[in-house]
């Protein structure tokens, strides 16, 4: 397998507090692994420095063996879809979020079908209904599928997960499992839910920013 | 016509007109009388000064001289424009001179050289109280817009991180906050335009008509600086905005904290 990122010896710290302290580990392609760890960890840090949103302190990530500038964070971005805990969709309607990047010079001329749509909100059990709602008034739990909807039709094949789960009722979860079942996606998520972390292949346990344990998961 | 002049008794007893709203601040408990002292005496000494030195300009009447009076309105007035929008002087200072520069001399020019055509371009009469007017306006403009683009990328932070990782570039990024903070700022001078005349006598063209003018030569200077401050205003605010995001967020895109005064 290929390394995809790698953080090596990773140190984050805002004025007065480490957050990252030393964190090294390195994730395959293909694989989904789970931040665990209690709040304040160190978890959601981890997501958002690859992301470029946190600077550096100490230490080095490689994105697809090359180390993070301005051209290797374009190319995490370009395949990279983050989706937080309350997902922001930045549009009033729900179909206008789905559709959203592809008003942006890089997903230009990539516009999904009515059919396209309709199928990624099927895999997530949601009702093609709900495309002329206003996704102002739809529930957590809908607005992170339809978040994860349009990292699908994006085509993303390594998504950052903040706990995705944690709005979701068991039959979503499901859904949600089997999507990312899929071995072309990779995952990096942040959870406490023990029926997501059951599903990941792989546990990098955090405290007070330090990794202490990375283990590969028996169950998944 | 001659203009009436105004003579020190008479300028004594209008500095008497403010005893009336002092005294009725003081009845409804309001105790402001530091304030309306500090401004008064400020107003009074400020445009003495400007009396002083715009008869100077006007006697000296030198190119050099009334370029380097307008050159330091622009300073001050960018200075004051990133102070009143909470910005840091060392991050935006060039870009806003840059912009306000621009705009100010393409609006003051255009006046001076296109519409009113005095005998000489740089006829002091003309050149430094359009300039002062026109950037006047200008700076109101140019605090809105990045006063409302900054607050606006900062309060909706995570909005335009998510528009950043769907593939939009800054520019796609920010552009929701940008329009918004344009409109905002060239709003009052529409406003102002489209009310001009009918809730109020423009001040520019009061001075004019006491100063002796007709008024028909009034209206039209007065069409031609409104006209003058809404070009300056517009393209000030959005030249402002596109060159200050040059230094207002790192090598991924991400707003700079460090760019504002508080926190």
């Amino acid at each position: 397998m290929s390394a995809i990122i790698e953080f090596s010896h990773v140190t984050v710290s805002v004025p007065d507090k480490i957050i990252l302290s030393e964190v090294s580990f390195t994730l395959n392609a293909g694989e989904k692994a789970v931040l665990c760890g209690k709040s304040g960890s160190g978890k959601s840090t981890v997501l958002k420095t690859l992301l470029g949103l946190l600077p550096l302190q100490g230490g080095a990530i490689y994105f697809q063996g090359k180390p993070l500038d301005v051209l290797a964070m374009a190319a995490i971005r370009r395949h990279t879809a983050y989706i937080g805990q309350e997902p922001v969709l930045g549009a009033e309607t729900v179909r206008a979020a789905l559709l959203l990047p592809f008003q942006f010079k890089a997903h230009r001329g990539h516009k999904p079908t009515d059919t396209q749509l309709k199928d990624v909100l099927a895999q997530l059990q949601l009702s093609a209904d709900i495309l002329e709602q206003d996704s102002s008034r739809i529930s957590g739990g809908e607005k992170q599928r339809i978040a994860l909807a349009r990292g699908l039709l994006l085509g993303k094949s390594l998504y950052l997960l903040d706990e995705v789960t944690s709005a979701l009722d068991d039959e979503s979860k499901q859904a949600v499992f089997a999507v990312f079942a899929q071995p072309s996606l990779t995952v990096l998520s942040v959870a406490h839910d023990p029926d997501w972390i059951a599903c990941c292949t792989r546990v990098l346990q955090l405290e007070d920013g330090r990794l202490l344990e990375d283990s590969l998961h028996e169950h998944a | 016509m001659n203009t009436l002049d105004i003579a020190p008794p008479q300028m004594a007893v209008l500095y008497g007109l403010c005893l009336l709203p002092w005294l009725a601040l003081w009845l409804i408990g309001l105790r402001l009388s530091r304030d309306i002292l500090i401004g008064i005496v400020r107003m009074s000494l400020q445009l003495a000064l400007v009396g002083f030195y715009l008869k100077t300009l006007f006697s000296l009447d030198d190119p050099w001289l009334n370029a380097l009076w307008i050159f330091v309105m622009l300073v001050v007035a960018d200075l004051s424009i990133l102070q009143r929008a909470g910005l840091k002087a060392r991050f935006f200072a060039l870009s806003t001179l840059v912009a306000i520069t621009f705009s100010t001399l393409f609006a003051t020019f255009y006046l001076v050289v296109l519409v009113i055509q005095p005998e000489y371009f740089y006829d002091a009469r003309y050149l430094v109280p359009l300039a002062g007017m026109v950037l006047g306006n200008c700076q109101q403009g140019n605090v809105i817009a990045l006063e409302r683009f900054y607050s606006a990328l900062r309060s909706n932070e995570l909005e335009y991180q998510t528009f950043l990782l769907l593939g939009a570039t800054r520019w796609e990024a920010a552009r929701p906050y940008y329009r918004i903070a344009v409109q905002a700022a060239i709003s009052p001078t529409l406003a102002n335009m489209a009310t001009m005349g009918l809730v109020s006598l423009p001040g520019m063209m009061t001075g004019q008509i006491l100063g002796g003018s007709e008024p028909w030569l009034a209206v039209k200077y007065q069409i031609a600086i409104m006209i003058g401050i809404f070009a300056s205003t517009t393209l000030a605010c959005i030249i402002n905005l596109k060159l200050s995001m040059r230094m207002a967020f790192n090598a991924y895109d991400v707003l700079r904290r460090e760019v504002f005064a508080k926190g």
